[in-house]
């Protein structure tokens, strides 16, 4: 009688907290009911190394699955496994490459599915937090075996492109960095979740960290893409405006525009010393010196002369240039205003 | 707090009793103790965040060996609240000109790199701050072997470290140096603490290997669940001294142990290394170790466990047996080592057919102004004994004589037309010269000819479970009753050269007795470091179709292929003998001469190659390391392929290589 009276206030308790629901059940059930929202996408590939399978999840009742945007999705004819089993041909309803996110719509009508829905089941998390990566990681799972679940913790959550160049990935924005190895080949589009099950993230793609020459596991926040696919599924979803290419080139301004010239520029990692200072120039205003090591441009950090001159490159005129050198033990900050125009001719090369 | 609250309070208390039971019936654990586990990771992590700090370099290289070196942010960890940071050596391995260490709060300092420890595989800083936040140690004596293991990194633009969550999976590893862990180990946390659920630091991250020593030993094990920490109460021990800027090196004593499974021979000196500790202090071959420092050693791994954890300049005290006597010692172990030089009578030793079993060296040549030739050594003698010992065979010879030092002096007993004469020899280095003249001795072909005689004249095949082909001469008399040399050459970048190699080569292989091999890269336009393992069982597939001495075994390489080439030399020890390069000079660092893996290196460059002067550094550093090198400039030539003069010159070196 008493452990009745139990289970019904604990009932009543899982009413009433809404998301403290998910964190009283167990790790089974959770498992269970994230495996059966979650999809087996085949497609292009199998040349060159390239898998020609990734992982999706349900995202409406009536079949709209969103997974990660890659070389799978270009065909035309891309099949979803289904958690029981079906198979069902799928196509490409909308994408958006920056965010590495596609929603695709199953073939088939009538469809009533387990599905996630965005709004109520997604949650947040920091480093720490315990999670789960549901992924058909190296097309393990067959028919309707059900997807491979790992854990892990949130390693942290963090800009995934601290500085350009650093992440060979489109996405650029605030991603899950688990200390799981989730991201394997066919594992993009699958899910993080909490322990209770709350949707956390879509994992993205095998990833390289060009800083630290380690892959990286990490997941697309969901509040990132939700609003995406909602309006990628309700027809309205426009693209967003893609950065020019060749943004890379652009070289508005140059070290002599400050009166700086550094020292030759001889190795791959030639640090960024000031070899002269030209008398009268902003950079002599702003005391700066020969021997002057910049470390720091608008406060990122500045590794190499080439760096330099690209960060400067990318000025905007008119503004300010914060720069910060070491001068033997001390670190000295300078700013410097950036001219309307450069004065050196080539000063623009991209447009 | 309203009603709604303290009763969902409550009721909360009777649901954790009811999850317990739970578990009980299903064996799971209870959703409440994994939300109390991972708020305590949160908050051990919150714990040490003020004392973990971010590293950032500027500058340096931007290749170590075959590692791509970072150039992202690493961490540290402040171990002394005036500013003193310890990290993982890793992070500086690009010795970048400038280092800066960023706080917790935000703070930016220049840092100087105070000093290395070298077994250890950490690096000191200094950053002139003070007031810092430190952290306690976990006591040895608490390192449980499954507890909870936390390892932070600051590699992240987030005000919090980033963490992954293990348990500490052993302890004592690599030597006794480090903890080992499953938490995720890698360049996001390599300086990092690793800490206990309380926050308390149980070591510091970095990468280390048991097989190998090195600035990038275990990198290749990271995310693996293999990572490594060193115990935070061994830094602290050591940082006095670290902070007087002395950089710390493992210490040796200067033996080698005799051979054998290392976890079930005792541990026998076989050899003592000339002006070290060890000789110093009295050690003889043949001493049996039976305790450093108390510890009890009874086999060869116990040795090494003992003192994987010295460092140069401290005292140990070994016992060992010898005979039935045990002797004390004590030895103040030492960073580097006076290298090995090698000793040399100055014989050819006849090559024995299959089946001789004469005992004793018989003598094929006698080498121009060598002890042997002063000591009137001649061709045809059988040596017989030295100082007494029996000589069995060319093996046990050439042992004898590399226990000596140069300048020693050796009675050699011989054979000579049925009596025996003792005669005295003064031994010398091995000289940097090849002779002019080295009788051939050409290996007549089979009479009759053998049925299932392998195949010879050119080759060209795939190597069978590699995905790479090689081409091959053999000459056609090959006889299987001799030991063949093995020269394998490894082509430049570009041009396998195979139709000129084999033109040049081909007199030479019939003169000397030699087999030429040629593995193809996998890209013509040059050899990836990955290519060597298939080298290797191309050698070894050499070595089972044909009978090959293992004394004679070249590689042989022009231009930028001796990059590969003087890789494989140093990667496989054991099988490589010498080491014939032209027009390239040596851009790895040597490993430490061993008298039994004998190397021998013949180097030719043209005198007008832009490359000559490093060339010839390249000699002056193996010299240093006391490798017999021999340099053959060519006058007058630029950057190309040496002309015949000097590629009869390495045949005869060749011939030379099993000289003792």
């Amino acid at each position: 009688m008493r452990v009745r009276i139990l289970v019904l206030f604990g009932l009543a308790l899982l009413e009433l907290t809404g998301p403290g629901a998910a964190v009283a059940q167990s790790i089974h059930s959770t498992i269970q009911r994230v495996q059966s929202r979650m999809v087996k996408v085949f497609g292009a590939g199998g040349i060159r190394r390239l898998h020609a399978y990734s992982t999706g999840f349900l995202v409406s009742p009536t079949g709209h699955v969103a997974t990660v945007w890659s070389h799978v999705l270009d065909t035309d004819e891309l099949t979803v496994v289904l958690a029981d089993g079906r198979r069902i041909s799928a196509k490409v309803l909308g994408a958006e490459p920056q965010l590495d996110l596609a929603v695709l719509q199953l073939k088939a009508d009538g469809l009533e599915l387990p599905a996630w829905n965005l709004a109520s089941d997604s949650g947040d998390a920091g480093p720490g937090t315990r999670v789960l990566g549901f992924s058909n990681m190296f097309k393990v799972a067959t028919g309707d075996e059900k997807v491979s679940v790992l854990h892990g913790v949130v390693a942290t959550k963090a800009p995934l492109a601290t500085r350009r160049g650093s992440f060979e990935t489109a996405y650029e924005g605030t991603a899950f960095i688990v200390d799981a190895v989730t991201n394997n080949p066919g594992a993009g589009g699958g899910v993080l979740t909490t322990r209770g099950g709350r949707l956390l993230g879509m994992i993205g793609k095998e990833l390289r960290n060009a800083e630290t020459n380690t892959w990286v596991n990490y997941a697309v926040p969901i509040s990132e893409i939700r609003k995406p696919i909602e309006e990628i599924i309700a027809g309205r979803y426009r693209a967003r405006q893609r950065e020019p290419e060749g943004v890379d080139e652009v070289a508005r301004f140059r070290p002599l525009d400050f009166g700086l010239v550094l020292v030759p520029d001889v190795l791959f990692r030639t640090p960024a010393f000031v070899d002269r200072v030209q008398p009268g120039s902003a950079a002599a205003r702003a005391g700066l010196q020969p021997d002057d090591l910049v470390l720091f441009v608008n406060g990122d950090l500045i590794q190499s002369c080439r760096v330099l001159k690209q960060r400067l490159g990318r000025l905007e005129a008119g503004g300010v240039l914060k720069l910060t050198v070491r001068r033997g033990d001390r670190l000295v900050p300078a700013e410097l205003p950036v001219p309307a125009k450069s004065s050196t001719p080539s000063g623009e090369k991209s447009r | 707090m309203t009603w709604s609250q303290s009763m969902a309070r409550r009721i909360g208390t009777m649901l954790v009793v009811l999850a317990v039971g739970g578990a009980v019936v299903h064996g799971q654990a209870p959703a409440d103790l994994e939300t109390k586990e991972e708020q305590a990771f949160k908050a051990a992590a919150v714990n040490v965040a003020p004392s973990v700090v971010r590293i950032q370099t500027v500058g340096g290289l931007d290749r170590v060996g075959r590692t791509l070196t970072g150039t992202g942010a690493t961490t540290g960890l402040v171990v002394s609240a005036d500013g003193f940071v310890i990290s993982s050596a890793f992070n500086f391995i690009s010795k970048p000109a400038s280092v800066l260490v960023t706080l917790a709060d935000g703070r930016r300092f220049p840092a100087k790199i105070v000093a290395n420890d070298r077994a250890r595989m950490l690096t000191l800083l200094k950053i002139a701050a003070d007031g810092l936040s430190t952290v306690s140690p976990v006591p040895r004596k608490n390192f449980r072997v499954g507890q909870w293991a936390i390892a932070l990194g600051r590699t992240y633009d987030s005000p919090l470290p980033n963490l992954s969550v293990g348990i500490l999976s052993a302890l004592d590893r690599v030597w006794g140096r480090a903890v080992q862990t499953d938490a995720k180990i890698s360049p996001a946390n390599y300086g990092g603490p690793l800490v206990d659920i309380q926050g308390r630091v149980i070591g510091v991250l970095v990468p280390l290997s048991q097989r190998q020593s090195g600035q990038t030993a275990g990198v290749e094990w990271y995310d693996s669940g293999i990572g490594f920490a060193i115990p935070m109460v061994d830094i602290l021990s050591t940082l006095p001294r670290l902070k007087t800027g002395e950089d710390l090196l493992p210490g040796l004593m200067g033996i080698t142990l005799k051979r054998g499974d290392v976890y079930a021979v005792a541990a026998v000196i076989d050899r003592v290394r000339f002006n070290s500790p060890a000789e110093k202090s009295g050690m003889k071959p043949g001493d049996v170790i039976a305790s450093i420092d108390g510890r009890e050693i009874s086999r060869l791994v116990q040795v090494r466990n003992a003192l994987g954890n010295k460092y140069a300049g401290e005292t140990i005290k070994v016992v060992v047996r010898r005979g039935d006597k045990k002797v004390d010692q004590q030895i103040q172990l030492v960073g580097k080592l006076e290298p090995y030089a090698p000793a040399y009578l100055g014989i050819l030793p006849r090559r024995r057919l299959v089946g001789d079993k004469t005992v004793g060296v018989t003598v094929r040549g006698i080498l121009p102004e060598s002890p042997a030739s002063q000591a009137k050594l001649l061709p045809g003698d059988r040596v017989v004994r030295v100082d007494g010992t029996a000589v069995a065979d060319v093996a046990g010879l050439l042992d004898i004589i590399s226990r000596h030092r140069i300048g020693e002096t050796v009675k050699v007993q011989v054979e000579r037309r049925e009596a025996r004469q003792t005669l005295t020899a003064t031994l010398s280095g091995i000289p940097p010269t090849v002779p002019a003249i080295i009788e051939s001795a050409i290996i007549a072909a089979p009479e009759p000819k053998p049925a299932n005689l392998p195949g010879t004249g050119r080759i060209s095949e795939d190597l069978a479970g590699h995905n790479h082909n090689f081409w091959a001469y053999v000459p056609e008399t090959y006889n299987p009753a001799h030991g063949y040399g093995l020269v394998v050459w490894i082509h430049p970048g570009g041009d396998t050269m195979e139709a000129d190699i084999h033109d040049l080569w081909k007199p030479i292989c019939e003169e000397r007795g030699l087999i030429l091999v040629g593995p193809r890269a996998k890209k013509v336009s040059g050899w990836n470091l990955g290519e060597a393992g298939f080298v290797e069982a191309l050698v070894q597939e050499m070595q089972k179709r044909y009978r090959i001495d293992g004394r004679r075994i070249v590689l042989h390489s022009y231009s930028d292929g001796a990059r590969f080439g003087y890789h494989l030399a140093f990667r496989y020890r054991s099988l490589f003998r010498g080491v014939a390069v032209s027009s390239e000079p040596l851009r790895l660092s040597p490993p430490e001469n061993r008298p039994e893996l004998r190397l021998q290196f013949f180097l030719s460059c043209g005198d007008k190659d832009n490359l000559f002067g490093l060339v010839q550094k390249s000699r002056a550093r193996l010299e240093t390391m006391k490798y017999p090198v021999t340099l053959t400039p060519v006058a007058g030539d630029g950057h190309n392929y040496p002309p015949v003069p000097v590629i009869d010159a390495m045949g005869r070196w060749i011939d030379l290589l099993d000289r003792i």
